[in-house]
């Protein structure tokens, strides 16, 4: 037998060793990270203490949301007006499809979204009834677009058998007819996937005479399929998840709320709204004078709008959310703050004597 | 044509220096160029913990590039939770996923983890069982359960050194070839295992069924180097060539031993099987067996009772080790490792059995060598029905 080992065999050996040992690098341990350690409180009071990042989308700032849900839901786009010789209220809009926009959809969420004027939904658009609405849409996306209304309008103003193509325009044009809540959307094939994606928005026409006063909402209820497996990842009321509950929307008590809620939800038959502490009367499409109902739930399937009119008796904090709790649990949550109205406005007493 | 020693040596190292200069090119200048396809980013959720008021996630970046974990979600619910060191994760490396959350014991659920473009990924556990702390109450406890599945049956199984010592030279075979069949079943059985936790644990990104092929290969070569040394020596020792084969069985059932007693190990941690009596039952019978493969080849060497005992804590005790670390450190991929060096092992071990039998009597094709490999793996399939 040999009295030691040779240097050819020592190298055999460092071989093996040095190959096996690269199995160290394709295996790194925890990074180890400063130890700054910070509390979050969750939904049910639980403190818990970290070293980490704490990932929760309620507790987002929304400064770095490309599309803010704050202003959206009390922007009214009423066109640029002009008379007509007869007379008429002209209403023009300039309406632009992209769909190439990357958006931050929720806390660190990056989403492909196709937008009507750069924002999903796109410009809530409002008119009285009998006026003559224009708009000029040009389709800066690399996919035909279109724009198909909801409303009383010629065939060739449907938007659904002429698609826009990349670059091209085209000018729609009709009255406003009938009064009530609408909306508008890509009609494009496939339809979901454009609306899935965002392209669609709000259509509001008022009666010649008005409404009541009231502080006036618009909710878009909308899903994200984010990872485009024919589920929605999350849910919300315009479209960012858990926004409202982080952000209440201040209301005064005694003060009448008149709620636009569509749903343009995609992939999921049925949407629902619940309201706490308070009944809503509500008017199907906005387009009849007598309520259909005092309730607290609504069901609305695609499409479905209906004009929500309430105020609170208390103040406090109220949540509104889907009474699906799948859909409110993924971010389709929200919240009134209802402070004391100080002010006994007469014409306030005289709506809840109406009502 | 002779060549020099520096033409040598340059032509050992151009190889080397050509292709780093090609990998540097490639990563380098050539990296746009290169640049078609899509990339999908990839996370695996490794390991979920039901702690206190807690479920613990530990999550790997799998794929190619660098992800964020931004959300967090329990039965596809979202939950706000803390991710730990932070959420961007590099190739390949782990974070912990701390979600508040009052579960409940047995009861089935699916943790869900969302990255920056919006992927959604998901792992389901069948039944959540708080994970066990660290204490000498689970170190004895998982000692104990090591000694059941491993030391007591191989020692209840070398009882029959004495019934086997005196048969005759058939049955003698026959009870060689029983062995040969009953750790071809351990073989078999150590990589079908390795395969169910390659595929319910590990990430693809490792490969998992390569991984298993190479360490058998490997462990094979590495046992078959080891007991030629080993025979050898006992041609020139006083140590005998059944007590060297006895050896190698011993070291393999050993190496077997531990791989099984890891996955036994974290299978109570994780609280995935009901440790049953039945389970350990299940185990005695089967490894019973294990205890007459160590006896068999030592049956043709005298004074061998203190040997026999030393091998046979030799084959069982990793068990315990293995019960140990599977339980308080589980690592899917050193269990798998481990799986298939026991599996390596057990081959090289029929291998040396084969040979002893041909060096005794010449011929493998005897009836009593095919009927015993046949029974040997019908007994261990009939015991492994009660695992």
């Amino acid at each position: 037998m040999d009295s030691g080992i040779k240097p050819t065999k020592m190298l055999y050996i460092l071989f093996v060793i040095i190959a096996v040992s690269g199995l160290y690098f394709i295996l790194p341990g925890i990074t180890t990270a400063e130890e700054t350690p910070q509390t979050f409180l969750t939904h049910t009071g639980l403190v818990i203490k970290t070293t980490g990042e704490v990932i929760d989308p309620i507790g987002y700032d929304g400064d770095a949301l490309d599309f803010d849900p704050e202003t959206f839901m009390k922007d009214f786009d009423y066109g640029e007006v002009s008379v007509l010789e007869d007379g008429t209220i002209l209403r023009e809009f300039y309406i632009t499809a992209r769909d190439d926009q990357i958006m931050e959809v929720s806390p660190g969420v990056f989403y492909n979204v196709w937008t009507f004027n750069d924002s999903v939904p796109g410009p809530t658009i409002r008119a009285t009834e009998g006026d003559l609405v224009r708009i000029h849409f040009t389709n800066e996306g690399s996919k035909p677009h279109s724009l198909h209304f909801h409303g009383i309008h010629k065939a060739e103003m449907d938007g659904v058998f002429e698609s826009i193509g990349t670059g091209g325009k085209f000018t729609y044009e009709f009255y406003a007819d009938p009064v009530g809540l609408h909306l508008y959307h890509c009609h494009v094939h496939p339809v979901e996937e454009h609306i899935a994606h965002g392209l669609y928005g709000v259509y509001i026409v008022d009666p010649k005479e008005g409404r009541d006063s009231a502080d006036e909402f618009v909710f878009v209820l909308n899903g994200l399929d984010t990872d485009f497996d024919g589920e929605n990842n999350f849910y919300a009321a315009n479209t960012i998840p858990f926004y409202y509950q982080h952000h209440p929307i201040e209301i005064s008590t005694n003060q009448k709320i008149r709620a636009y809620v569509v749903n343009v939800l995609e992939f999921d038959a049925v949407n629902n709204f619940h309201l706490h502490g308070t009944l809503f009367h509500h008017y199907p499409a906005g387009t009849d004078t007598v309520p259909s109902g005092y309730n607290d739930m609504l069901t609305m399937s695609q499409g479905d709008r209906q004009i929500l009119e309430f105020s609170y008796k208390y103040p406090g904090l109220y949540m509104f959310h889907a009474h699906n709790t799948e859909f409110s649990e993924k971010g389709w949550v929200s919240t009134f703050l209802v402070k004391e109205n100080t002010n006994n406005f007469d014409d306030q007493v005289e709506y809840d004597d109406i009502l | 044509m002779t060549f020099s020693k520096p033409q040598i040596a340059i032509s050992a190292i151009a190889p080397v220096v050509l292709l780093a200069i090609l990998i540097i090119f490639l990563l380098g200048p050539a990296s746009t160029f290169l640049q078609f396809g899509i990339v999908l980013p990839e996370i695996s959720i490794e390991k979920v913990e039901f702690i206190g008021n807690e479920i613990q996630a530990t999550v790997r970046n799998t794929g190619p590039i660098d992800v964020n974990v931004v959300v967090a979600d329990v039965n596809d619910r979202i939950q706000p939770a803390a991710i730990e060191p932070d959420r961007h994760l590099e190739r390949f490396e782990t974070a912990l996923v701390r979600i508040p959350f009052d579960w409940n014991e047995g009861q089935p659920y699916t943790v869900g983890l969302t990255i920056d473009d919006g992927t959604r990924f998901e792992k389901q556990i069948d039944a959540a069982s708080p994970s066990l702390e660290p204490s000498s109450e689970l170190f004895v406890f998982l000692g104990i359960i090591g000694l059941l599945i491993g030391v007591v049956p191989i020692m209840i199984g070398l009882l029959w050194y004495p019934f086997i010592k005196k048969l005759g030279k058939n049955t003698f075979n026959f009870f060689l070839a029983f062995t040969i069949g009953l750790l071809l079943f351990l073989g078999l059985d150590a990589i079908e295992e390795a395969f169910e936790i390659s595929n319910t644990h590990l990430a693809s990104v490792f490969n998992g069924e390569l991984l298993i092929a190479t360490v058998v290969i490997l462990s094979f070569l590495g046992l078959y180097g080891i007991g030629n040394i080993l025979i050898k020596r006992s041609e020139f020792s006083k140590l005998s060539k059944g007590l060297a084969i006895s050896l190698m069985v011993a070291i393999g059932i050993g190496l077997h031993n531990l791989g099984e007693g890891l996955a036994v190990g974290a299978a109570i941690a994780f609280g995935q099987v009901a440790l049953s009596t039945f389970l350990i039952i299940g185990f005695a019978i089967h490894n019973t067996t294990e205890g007459l493969a160590i006896a068999a080849p030592l049956t043709r060497t005298k004074s061998v009772i203190g040997k026999m005992i030393g091998f046979g804590l030799i084959a069982g005790i990793p068990a315990i080790f293995g019960t140990w670390i599977g339980g308080f450190s589980f690592s899917p991929f050193f269990t798998i490792i481990f799986l298939s060096i026991g599996a390596g092992a057990i081959f090289q071990v029929v291998w040396s059995i084969f040979q002893f039998i041909k060096g005794e009597s010449g011929s493998l094709s005897t009836i009593s060598v095919i009927c015993g490999i046949a029974s040997g793996l019908v007994i261990m399939y009939l015991t492994s029905i009660f695992i």
